[in-house]
């Protein structure tokens, strides 16, 4: 995005300038225009915020906008983007923590660890994450049932309050805080600094299996004999499927190799081998596929193309297990740049419920049904397993989640019928004692938001944010949505 | 690859290419003395190749170059503790950043020091006891910087050029006898010491460390890596001077 217009002259006067810009989420369906500015020392974000503390006004904190929907939006407000602040301050091959500035991204962190042996604990689909706001968000990766979410493998951080004061929290030192602060969805300060834990590996590759699933009950049957033995679990659903193939889809697992199993795998410590190739079959680059995806969900061939991807799931199941990089395996969404522009000009928004364990197989399969009746089908579908954690505003639960990716039209109609049709499967979701996901959401309405997180929790909230920012400085289109 | 069972020398083998080139080594069934200044990130490298491995093929000795009296010792205690060395890497470089108008005697020192002098006290440690025994390998990894001194960086250009002299010329006195020495000069590779620079169409240090031990191998004597900058690097040595100075390249 280009700066355009300064601000006019009576804003704050911070050292780092604001300017006029569109902001939007990742799925470039909700945003607007706000005025962003993009600090690059601790000593900017303070004087911004010392500036909004004497003018008044809302500020979002904004990483490397990849939620999908409003989280890190003001529409018409001020926008702090971190992605500047991206400095690793220091990273301990022995123990394999690095030391963070909050703009820094999944991609720069396992460039720096992988060279060492080690591997961020949790990633997400996509490499362009940044740790603030994998900690705001407190998101999950395809390990979320084995170890948990980003933010147990944040050891502290320190936080800026909208006070302006540097609070240094740890399990120990601001345990109330700290489980806040992560998962608070950027409601109660700043990260200015995070300390994270990578884990070892012992080769730069992993050995992946390719199992192909019947339906939705076969594909959660796998998830449960898998999730004791597996690193990494995530299946891909072809939600066009229907009747006895409904859920149908292909599940990856992934193990970590032990000392010696794959002596080969030493050469892919180095980073460059890591990184998602640019091209196909090692010629055509794959930012020209976002077109021909694009024909697919325009002109309705989605499924026929999950039928050949279910279908080339067979050939995968024989072949397997093979070894793959790190790299290949967790960032499907780099594999194809600017794969989200397919859903043009309306963009998508991604509908992820958690559901917990005994409810699974019923509500996934309403849900599922409820998308084919209504004529918004999702053209992707990706199913995970989860475990609880104990961060207070924490999405994950007992049980899975299926994020559906479902194309957003112009038309303000059928925009409407969408929103409502996500209305009501989250009326389903809560009803079977469900969750969503900030980074994720873009329709839950403010009645839903104590029902995600139960009265207790969500009173507790509120309190934290009446501390730490009685004037309500840090706000975001999302916040106001929910009525934090 | 390499049919040899000695053991290995690589100076500057905690990152980039010369640690790709201890790990292929390793990999391969040899044992490796890894040396380098920084000792958390050795012990680190050491320790990951021998559990990735899952056998004692890498071992770390602290050494920081610039100390060149210390060369001859060092090899002398690697020869005792680990057999008799018949491949030395000298990979060891710096490449400090240089204002166009910055003219900085520590930074040429270190330098001249660490991409020449370095060299030299490991070559003749390496030389004086490989012609007694009539085999051995010496590698230098130089540069494509050394073919033309240029405005970007004149003391990396002419420390790289005194070591590529060097190796040359202790082809030229051993390679009779037996031993060979080899020239490396990589173009465009990603590794820690070119981390910030936008290098188009890099290669990966593993790709580098790949090709070079292929070349070693077959007993090359002077290789570009990868081999297309022989080619640039002939074009760019036959501008003529009064054309080159008013280049930016």
């Amino acid at each position: 995005m280009t700066p355009t217009t300064p601000t006019s002259s009576s804003s704050p006067t911070p050292s780092v300038p604001f300017h006029d810009e569109a902001v939007m989420g990742f799925g470039m369906s909700v945003g607007g225009q706000a005025k962003v500015a993009r600090p690059t020392t601790v000593e900017q974000v303070a004087d911004v915020f010392a500036g909004l503390r004497r003018d008044g006004g809302s500020l979002a904190l904004r990483g490397a906008g990849c939620s999908y929907g409003d989280a890190s939006n003001n529409n018409h407000g001020r926008v702090l983007d971190l992605t500047a602040m991206n400095r690793i301050l220091s990273f301990d091959s022995q123990t394999g923590i690095a030391q963070c500035e909050p703009g820094v991204t999944v991609r720069d962190l396992w460039r720096r660890s992988i060279a060492s042996g080690y591997w961020p604990r949790v990633v997400s689909g996509t490499m362009a994450v940044s740790m603030g706001g994998a900690a705001a968000m407190n998101i999950h990766g395809k390990n979320n049932f084995a170890l948990g979410s980003f933010g147990e493998c944040v050891r502290s951080f320190e936080l800026m309050t909208p006070a302006g004061e540097i609070v240094k929290c740890s399990r120990e030192t601001e345990p109330e805080l700290f489980h806040a602060a992560i998962s608070g969805f950027g409601m109660l300060g700043c990260f200015t600094k995070l300390e994270i834990q990578t884990k070892r590996v012992y080769s730069g590759r992993l050995r992946v299996y390719g199992i192909v699933a019947r339906d939705i009950e076969h594909n959660l049957e796998i998830l449960e004999d898998m999730c004791g033995e597996a690193d990494y679990l995530v299946s891909w659903v072809d939600l066009q499927a229907k009747g006895k193939s409904l859920g149908r889809g292909l599940m990856h697992r992934a193990d970590q190799m032990k000392p010696g199993e794959d002596p080969d795998g030493l050469r892919y410590f180095d980073p460059s081998l890591q990184d998602v190739p640019p091209n196909l079959f090692g010629v055509v680059p794959k930012s020209w596929l976002w077109p021909g995806m694009w024909c697919a969900v325009h002109m309705k061939q989605v499924a026929l193309v999950n039928w050949l991807k279910f279908r080339a799931g067979f050939r995968e199941e024989r072949h397997s297990p093979y070894l793959q990089t790190h790299g290949a395996f967790h960032f499907l969404l780099d594999y194809v740049p600017r794969w989200h522009w397919m859903t043009k000009p309306g963009g998508l928004i991604q509908f992820q419920p958690f559901i917990p364990k005994n409810e699974g197989a019923r509500v996934l399969r309403t849900l599922i049904e409820m998308c084919q009746k209504s004529g918004h089908v999702p053209y992707l579908g990706v199913l995970k397993k989860h475990r609880p954690d104990p961060f207070l505003m924490t999405h994950a639960v007992d049980g899975y989640s299926m994020a559906m990716d479902i194309a957003v039209s112009k038309n303000k109609s059928r925009r409407e019928s969408l929103w409502r049709l996500c209305q009501e499967m989250a009326e389903v979701v809560l009803a079977a004692g469900g969750r969503f996901y900030y980074a994720k959401d873009a329709v839950l309405l403010e009645s839903s938001f104590a029902r995600v997180h139960g009265d207790e929790t969500t009173k507790k909230f509120r309190a934290l944010k009446e501390k730490w920012d009685p004037q309500r400085m840090l706000q975001t289109d999302l916040s106001r949505r929910l009525g934090v | 690859m390499s049919s040899r069972s000695g053991s290995c020398i690589v100076v500057g083998a905690s990152s980039g290419i010369g640690l790709a080139i201890a790990r292929r080594l390793a990999h391969l069934g040899r044992k490796v003395a890894l040396l380098a200044r920084r000792e958390g990130e050795l012990m680190a490298q050491v320790a990951l190749i021998n559990e990735a491995l899952s056998c004692e093929a890498a071992f770390a000795y602290v050494h920081d170059v610039s100390d060149v009296d210390a060369a001859e010792g060092l090899f002398a205690k690697i020869e005792t503790e680990l057999g008799p060395v018949d491949e030395l890497h000298y990979v060891a470089g710096v490449m400090p950043d240089i204002e166009p108008d910055e003219f900085d005697l520590d930074k040429d020192r270190q330098q001249v020091i660490v991409n020449m002098l370095g060299c030299i006290a490991w070559g003749n440690a390496a030389a004086r006891r490989f012609l007694e025994r009539k085999a051995g390998t010496i590698v230098g990894v130089s540069s494509v910087a050394q073919d033309r001194g240029r405005i970007g960086r004149p003391v990396y250009n002419a420390s790289k050029a005194g070591m590529d002299t060097y190796l040359e010329a202790l082809r030229n006195r051993l390679w009779r006898h037996g031993v060979r020495v080899t020239t490396i000069r990589p173009g465009f590779v990603e590794t820690p010491m070119t981390a910030g620079l936008q290098l188009k169409g890099a290669i990966s240090a593993d790709s580098a460390a790949e090709r070079i031990l292929k070349a070693t191998a077959k007993q090359k004597a002077i290789v570009y890596v990868p081999g297309k900058w022989r080619l640039i690097m002939t074009v760019i040595r036959t501008i003529p001077s009064f054309v080159f100075r008013k280049l930016s390249i």
